[in-house]
């Protein structure tokens, strides 16, 4: 009975910290308020209070996860939208994206092995830049943890607000379209929203950015598990 | 199926919130549909991704207007950090690994996402001043 209580608590204090913490964002947009990383550190903090206890924390709050299911297959909206600008633009689309998750995926597994991490946690690294939903399809393709994925994709958010700004302020680059996919290639979700700020454009190009690469490297998955095993 | 569409642009009209509830529940039985398929016919392609695959089909066929499913899409794609913030929790099950290798991750996923975020903005901008080269 206490246990029931105690997942009911967590899904209450998720919803409630996310929708409390989302309008924080939009009034202060910072990469340190994102909800990307004010939700998990407000739970994490919590957690200290109620106890860590995974198993409890996700008997309630899987509806949640089970939820980006459909949200993947809602990618085929953005998709449809931007058919003109793929219509326009797909060579440099495409050598963006191809070049871009090559190089995630080359840069991930060669710094993971110069740094000796983990093969699981090397593993998981692999799929850090696309969105959370198909970067956890591709980690547990390639051999890596899902879980381990989901926190390495929020720290690449986190992280590719910040780089992203700091990289547009020094790169000499001339077009909407490519200030747009170095968001949406490498900072997936979170990278796209910053975009917006940016530009309408922008937005629309990481977005799309964002879907085409995810795509990409689930199409790519079972190769690339061939050639790590 | 053409009444259906007629139906949602009223009610998108009249009541926006409604109308958003019913899209949603409408792309999670889509999504619920293509898994089952998926599983069934032990298919290589993940449910979630047949699902968008198809919407996509039914999308350029015009078989599916996008204005009818636009609500609902967008409040999925707006709200999918609500819905990973839960795995992410996670980590508290492998809190000794990261206690480990914490840092060495941190300094892989920057170093990376720097690198990820430059050869993709120059290859586009090669690619893109290069094509206008040659149109102009």
């Amino acid at each position: 009975m206490r246990d029931e209580l105690l997942s009911l608590l967590w899904l209450v204090i998720t919803l409630a910290g996310y929708y409390v913490l989302k309008p924080l964002y939009r009034r202060l947009p910072r990469w340190w308020t994102s909800p990307l990383l004010t939700v998990p550190l407000l739970l994490a903090a919590l957690g200290l209070l109620l106890g860590m206890d995974y198993p409890a924390y996700i008997r309630d709050t899987h509806w949640l996860v089970l939820m980006l299911g459909p949200a993947t297959a809602a990618f085929a909206l953005p998709i449809f939208r931007y058919r003109q600008l793929i219509r326009a633009h797909w060579p440099a689309l495409l050598a963006g994206v191809l070049g871009g998750s090559a190089m995630a995926i080359a840069s991930a597994w060669e710094l993971a092995t110069w740094c000796g991490l983990d093969d699981s946690v090397r593993r998981s690294l692999l799929a850090r830049s696309i969105t959370t939903p198909l970067a956890m399809l591709v980690s547990s393709d390639i051999g890596g943890v899902p879980e381990l994925t989901a926190l390495f994709v929020v720290i690449t958010g986190v992280a590719g607000i910040a780089l992203g700004e700091l990289l547009l302020r020094h790169l000499p680059l001339r077009s909407a379209l490519a200030r747009g996919a170095l968001f949406g290639v490498g900072a997936h979700g979170a990278g796209t929203a910053r975009a917006y700020d940016v530009g309408t454009e922008e937005g629309s190009v990481a977005s799309l950015a964002m879907v085409l690469a995810g795509l990409l490297n689930v199409l790519l998955a079972p190769c690339l598990s061939h050639l790590l095993r | 199926m053409n009444s259906l569409h007629v139906r949602m642009r009223w009610l998108g009209w009249r009541r926006p919130r409604v109308a958003r509830w019913a899209q949603v529940a409408l792309i999670v039985l889509f999504w619920f549909a293509c898994d089952l398929t998926s599983r069934r016919l032990h298919l290589p392609l993940p449910g979630s991704v047949l699902a968008m695959a198809l919407l996509l089909v039914l999308l350029l066929a015009g078989a599916v207007p996008a204005a009818s499913l636009r609500r609902g899409a967008d409040w999925l794609l707006a709200e999918m950090l609500l819905f990973f913030i839960p795995a992410v929790m996670a980590v508290w099950q492998h809190l000794p690994l990261l206690r480990a290798e914490g840092v060495r991750i941190l300094a892989v996923i920057l170093v990376g996402t720097v690198l990820v975020m430059g050869t993709t903005a120059l290859l586009v901008d090669l690619v893109f001043r290069w094509r206008q080269r040659r149109a102009g």
